[in-house]
Order: structure tokens, then sequence, then C-alpha cells
């Protein structure tokens, strides 16, 4: 059997949806246990070990739930565009699937992003909310999440929902350089943005480390997390079919 | 000659034709966005207080967010009634490129709803006293600007297609913030005499990557209704 062959053959047990159930059952544990345990050494080396920042003190510290958060906010985005995309052009079954289990994910990805920016933004800035660029570009993501959920929850045929939704992030990857350029350029005519993320003091080793880690161990749990919503989501789709009966069956005994 | 099937042309003639008599028959599709907007523009004074120099520095603000309102409006005249009487089913079963029916169908949404608004800020430039350079540069951004608007708000229409019109709001409202942004920049930009050319340039690169990408969008989205 050549290489392609093998290919094929793998992307064909990955595409259907008991192929998909069967492979994810071993690798959603492991999955699993590796992002508790590299997050466990995240989280524990950078609230701990990590040195206190000279400026901001300790609460800096809250950067190792908030950057991953907002990675993990544009990259989930990224994702459901590009798997939107090989369901409307190869109409594979398992990507839709993929699409509706990410949004609820990557709108509470967001949502952190923005909630521990604000508590982190409280007491260095001195306000819970500026009208930043980067802050104004995350709510707007925020709200094409919003779109994208509501889109599918109000569609009644779950393969219309599907692609809709697909459709609706493939559009919404190609906004979102838009809006940050947008945003910078009303930003010239008001108040330039007086802080940033991107313009705090490059960070020592000993605290870009931890944080690395700690965006590892996010990605990981975003996977977890998917792989969960998703072996539920074959189910729930499935429901008719003998092998999710013999499953069910089996599990409960 | 006669027995000759219809080729794309015929087919955008015909539905221009058609949108454009129904909406001519029915005044409510033009006369209610402009009537909408006018109404939120005369909101903002009764609300602010009229002095004139607080209301000059926001009007741009004002009649943008009016126009985005009002397109918002319309978004449900767009589809859904060839929608629920099967003009749709037809047109897609025509066979032709269906993102070329399109731009047709929104350029006709446009005229019967966005145009007017262009227009009638003109007169809305003079409530809240605009000079002649000011009301001109407002004239091309707000031309550009509710294009695209009118484009996002198919989009919206097409995705929504038979469900509730909030719906469709809340999907056009997130891609409508940049149109917003940079109208807005453009107007306050020729206020404060600085260069406004490059926030029309932006809008209508805008307008260009938005005509065929948003086309082929909408085009996608009322398939994926018939599918």
């Amino acid at each position: 059997m050549n290489r392609s062959n093998v290919f094929i053959a793998w992307s064909m047990k990955m595409g259907s949806p008991p192929g998909f159930f069967n492979w994810s059952t071993k690798w959603c544990f492991f999955i699993g246990l590796l992002s508790f345990l590299v997050l466990t050494v995240g989280l524990f080396w950078g609230i701990f070990y990590a040195p206190t920042d000279y400026k901001q003190g300790d609460v800096y510290r809250i950067i190792f739930m908030h950057v991953p958060a907002a990675i993990l906010s544009q990259s989930i985005l990224l994702l459901m565009a590009s798997f939107g995309f090989i369901l409307i052009v190869w109409r594979a079954k398992i990507a839709g699937m993929f699409v509706r289990a990410a949004a609820p994910v990557g709108a509470s990805f967001t949502l952190l992003a923005l909630l521990s920016g604000s508590i982190w933004g409280h007491p260095t800035w001195g306000t819970w909310w500026v009208w930043d660029a980067r802050l104004t570009s995350t709510l707007l993501l925020f709200f094409i999440y919003t779109a994208i959920i509501g889109l599918y929850s109000s569609t009644d045929n779950k393969i219309t929902a599907d692609r809709s939704i697909s459709l609706l992030s493939i559009v919404g990857i190609a906004i979102i350089p838009i809006i940050k350029k947008s945003v910078d350029w009303w930003q010239t005519l008001h108040q330039p943005s007086t802080f940033s993320l991107t313009s705090s003091p490059s960070m020592s080793y000993e605290m870009y480390l931890p944080l690395a880690i700690c965006v590892v161990g996010f990605y990981l749990l975003f996977i977890y997390i998917l792989l969960l919503r998703l072996r539920v989501e074959i189910l729930y789709r499935e429901r008719d079919t003998s092998w999710v009966k013999d499953y069910l069956n089996q599990r409960i005994g | 000659m006669t027995n000759k099937s219809p080729g794309v042309l015929d087919w955008i003639l015909l539905i221009t034709k058609r949108d454009l008599l129904i909406s001519s028959k029915r005044s409510a599709s033009y006369i209610t966005p402009v009537a909408f907007f006018l109404i939120i523009v005369s909101l903002f004074p009764l609300a602010f207080g009229p002095e004139q120099k607080q209301l000059s520095s926001m009007a741009s603000n004002i009649i943008w967010i009016a126009a985005l309102l009002s397109s918002l409006l319309a978004i449900e005249g767009i589809f859904n009634n060839d929608f629920n009487d099967g003009t749709l089913e037809q047109i897609i079963m025509s066979g032709e490129p269906l993102f070329l029916l399109v731009i047709a169908k929104v350029f006709c949404h446009w005229l019967i709803a966005g145009a007017p608004i262009v227009v009638s800020s003109l007169l809305a430039g003079i409530f809240l006293y605009f000079s002649f350079e000011n009301t001109l540069v407002l004239l091309f951004s707000l031309t550009l600007g509710s294009l695209l608007f009118s484009l996002l708000g198919a989009f919206g229409g097409a995705l929504s297609l038979g469900k509730s019109p909030v719906l469709s709001t809340i999907i056009v409202l997130p891609f409508s913030i940049p149109v917003l942004i940079l109208g807005t920049s453009c107007f306050n930009a020729s206020i404060n005499q600085q260069d406004y050319i490059v926030y029309l340039l932006y809008l209508g690169s805008l307008v260009a990557i938005g005509l065929p990408g948003l086309s082929v969008a909408i085009a996608t989205s009322i398939k994926i209704n018939y599918e």
C-alpha cells in the first residue's frame, strides 16, 4: 500500500462518524490527561514561581490565563472557517459537526479573554474598559460568535444549519483583518491607544516559558473540550443508526 | 431567433425590471427607509439639545448610524418575498451563474432602499448645519457605505431566509462596524480639514472586495437553503 492510499483510508475513517467516534474514544482521555498535566505545570510555574513584575507586581499573573484565551479566541474561528471550507467544498459531514461543536467553545474563550482583560485592566489601567483597538476587535469577534450560534440554533434542518454557519465563519475570518485595521485608523483620529498589550515591556525568560506552556495547555484543553462536544454531537445526530444503539446498549448494559 | 433560450443578460434585465416594478407599486418599500432615516436623524437634536456646535461634532456619527439602522430595516425586503412566493427557486433553476443574478438583485435593492437615503442625507445635512464641501464628502462616502450595507444586508438576509428578521440584524451588525468606523472617520477628517481621500479609497476598496466576495457568499447561502 503506498502513501496516498494510506492517507485516503485514514481520511475515509476519520470522515465517517462511527470511525471518528471510535478513534476519539482512546485519544479523548489521553488528550484530557495531557492538558491537565501541562496546565498544572504551566499555571503552578506561572503563579507561584515566575518572578514578580517590577511595574505591575503580582497582578500581571492573570496573563497566564488571559493571553492563551485571547490567542484561542481567534484561532478557533480560523479552525471553524477551515472546517467550514471542507464542509462546503467536499461535503464531509464530520466537518460540519466540528464547526458546530467549536462555536460555543470559541465564544466562551473570547468571553474569558474579555473578562480576564477587564479584571487585569482595573488595577493597572484604572478602568474596566477602554475603546482600544485590541479590546474592540475582540468584542466584535464575540459578536460574530454570537451571530454564528444564533444562526445555528434558529435553523431546524441541521445540515442546512451546518453549512450556513460554515459560510458565516468563512466570511467572519475575512472580516478579522479589516476589523483590526479599521479600528487602527479610527484610533488615529481619536486619542491614540494609551495602553496596548503589544507595547508591554518585553518579557524575561522566566515569565515567557510558563506562558508558552500555558498556551500549549489551553490548546490541549480546547481540543479535549471539542472532542467531548463532538462525541455528544455525533451520538445525537446518529441516534437512529444501529451502531449508536449498540454502543449505548453496551454502555448502559 | 424567437426560440432562442434566454441568456444571463436577459435574466439580469428581467430581474431588474421585475424588482423595480414591484417596488414602484409598493410605495412602502422606498418610503419607509427614508422616513426612518430622517426620523432617527431628527431624534438626536431633540435628545441632545439643538446647540449647533455640539451637533456638528456628532453629525457624521448620527447620519451614519441612522443610515445603518435604516438599511437593517430594509434587509427583509431583499430576498424574503421572493423566497416565500417561489421566485427565488425559479431564479436558481435558471441555471445561470447565481452570483451575477444576485448582484442584479442587490443593486435593485440599493436603488430602492439605499440611494434614497443617500439623497435624503442632503436634507439631513441641512438639519445638522453642514458646509457644502462636507456635504459633498458625506454624499460620496455614504454612497459607497450604503452599497456595502446593501451587500452585507443581502448576505444576512440570504443566511436567514424564512427566519426572524432579528437574526439577520445580529449577523449583519458586526460586519457593518468597520464600514461605520471608516465612514465616520472620513467625515470627521473632512470637518477637521484633514486628508479624507484616504478613507474614501479604503471604502472603495472594501466595495471592490465585497462586491465579488459577498455576491459569491450570498449565492452560496441561497443555494444552501434549497439543498
